[in-house]
């Protein structure tokens, strides 16, 4: 039977958190755009070769939003990716002012001047994780004190978000990424309500922080709607912690199961980390699906045809891990020469907040290896206590000892 | 080695400067590339190649000779 007569249906399963399906090496080799069926049972196109991945990333005749919405496949139960966002007849515009107005917020520049904020933090949580060491039985969650409150931390800094809210945005963050249908939905609508709080609070008192600077734009720009404005914080603080307490966690993952590079890092940590930190990004793989998208016009590509309307998933995990163009693509290889890896993305989408997110990989990793040389995991991967039916997936606590 | 850059194109991603500094900054308003040294030195040719390709907006070009 032909892999079109089949539509397998996503997310396929993968052995471990740190390696992919391996119907994904088929896919890549036989059929680059596979047509497949979604977790919520439509139809939709899987794209897994690096080349088409990075043409579609890069392509504008596809977007977020759908020519019509209500006849747009469905992704999955989760609150989040699930469908199209957006309208169709303004997503250019808006995108362009979300672009305008986050882009130098985020810049390598800014975030490098925030770089010594960024260690500060990551050296407090190591002291916390080295007094819990000493006080008790030697064993440390390594994702309660450091991989989920340092993103946290940081971008409630630059949001002008509450700290002492981080675990109720993150119970939210973690509902609405979760493949369960109305409670993903209910946990969106409450997240929207709480931002809404938010921006109400920063207009009676601005502060100097993002959320004050759209509020004061959506104040000034006509056309920059208030849904909209809500819409964007939320996923800037969902985007802003989510995926970096994730690639921690995974980082680490990747570290502890090949002591030869954790060695060689713990050995000349200055030297090694940018190399190490974007190896982490090409073959960290948290989630089974992929960045979505609608095609705005009927497109061909890789031997098939993607009719207007149609869904598009784009397996960035499947693309970092192709071996036509990343030699060995399974070997966590920080001294590989190829480069060019699409995990923050390609094209007009690329991540807002990559200088961030290295920033702060940079501070935990090099910190790590220089104050705990003997860090290894407490438990099996197998043990390891993972969010299943959730878009990112990743751990939910993650024991370290040493 | 001549170097242009798009600045319609870019999409502020900041990439280049992360790799080659003494070539490529961001402005500080819109974080929109600018070019500081658009015949760069020998030293920085591959570092510029390898900042071309990494573009993640195909903002940057690179003329060899
Ligand atoms: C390691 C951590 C991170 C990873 C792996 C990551 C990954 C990505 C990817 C793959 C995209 C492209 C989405 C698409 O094309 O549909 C993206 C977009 C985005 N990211 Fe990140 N991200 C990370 C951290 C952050 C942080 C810290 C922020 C906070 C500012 C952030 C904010 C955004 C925003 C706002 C977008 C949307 C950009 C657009 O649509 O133009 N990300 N990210
Ligand atoms: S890498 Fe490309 S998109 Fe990013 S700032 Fe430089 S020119 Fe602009």
């Amino acid at each position: 039977m032909t892999l079109a007569a089949q539509r397998p249906q996503l997310p396929f399963t993968r052995p471990n958190l740190l390696e992919l399906a391996p119907f994904y090496e088929v896919l890549r080799r036989e059929a680059p755009i596979a047509p497949v069926t979604t977790p919520a049972g439509d139809p939709a196109w899987l794209a897994t070769r690096y080349a088409e991945v990075r043409q579609l990333l890069g392509d504008k005749r596809f977007g977020r939003s759908h020519p019509e919405p209500e006849q747009a496949a469905r992704i999955s139960l989760a609150g989040i990716q699930d469908g199209p966002s957006g309208s169709y007849d303004s997503e250019a515009a808006e995108h362009a002012r979300m672009r305008r107005l986050l882009t130098p917020a985020f810049s390598a520049k800014r975030m490098r001047a925030l770089s010594g904020h960024v260690q500060e933090l990551v050296d407090g949580y190591v002291d916390e994780m080295l007094a819990e060491h000493d006080a008790g039985g030697g064993q440390v969650d390594l994702h309660a004190h450091l991989a989920f409150p340092l993103p946290v931390a940081v971008i409630c800094r630059l949001l002008g978000v509450p700290e002492a809210d981080g675990e109720y945005f993150r119970s939210l963050s973690d509902r609405m990424a979760t493949y369960s249908g109305q409670d993903a939905q209910d946990a969106r609508i409450e997240f929207g309500r709480y931002m809404a709080g938010l921006a109400e609070a920063k207009r009676a008192d601005p502060g100097e922080d993002v959320i004050t600077d759209l509020v004061r734009a959506q104040a000034e720009e006509e056309d920059f709607g208030y849904e909209e404005m809500v819409r964007l914080c939320v996923g800037l603080l969902f985007a802003g912690h989510e995926t970096t307490v994730n690639r921690i966690g995974l980082g680490t993952l990747f570290l502890m199961t090949r002591r030869d590079q954790w060695e060689s890092l713990a050995a000349d940590p200055d030297g090694r980390i940018d190399a190490v930190v974007e190896e982490m990004m090409r073959m960290g793989a948290p989630g089974d699906l992929g960045l979505l998208r609608y095609a705005h016009e009927d497109v061909e590509i890789g031997g098939a045809t993607i009719e207007r309307g149609d869904a598009v998933i784009l397996s960035i995990n499947a693309a970092n891990r192709d071996d036509t163009v990343f030699s060995d693509a399974e070997d966590f290889d920080p001294d590989r020469t190829e480069r060019g890896h699409v995990g923050f993305g390609h094209g007009p989408h690329f991540c807002i907040g990559a200088s961030l997110a290295r920033t702060e990989l940079r501070a935990v990793f090099t910190t790590l290896a220089r104050r705990i040389p003997q860090l290894r995991m407490a438990v099996e991967m197998d043990e390891l206590d993972i969010r299943t039916d959730h878009i990112t997936g990743g751990v939910r606590s993650l024991p370290v000892a040493w | 080695m001549k170097v242009e850059v798009d600045q319609d194109a870019c999409v502020g991603s900041g990439q280049c400067l992360l790799t080659a500094p003494d070539v490529f900054d961001q402005r500080d308003e819109d974080a929109i590339v600018e070019l500081l040294d658009a015949e760069p030195p020998a030293a920085q040719h591959q570092v510029v190649r390898h900042a071309a390709t990494g573009c993640p907006a195909a903002a940057i070009t690179v003329h060899e000779h």
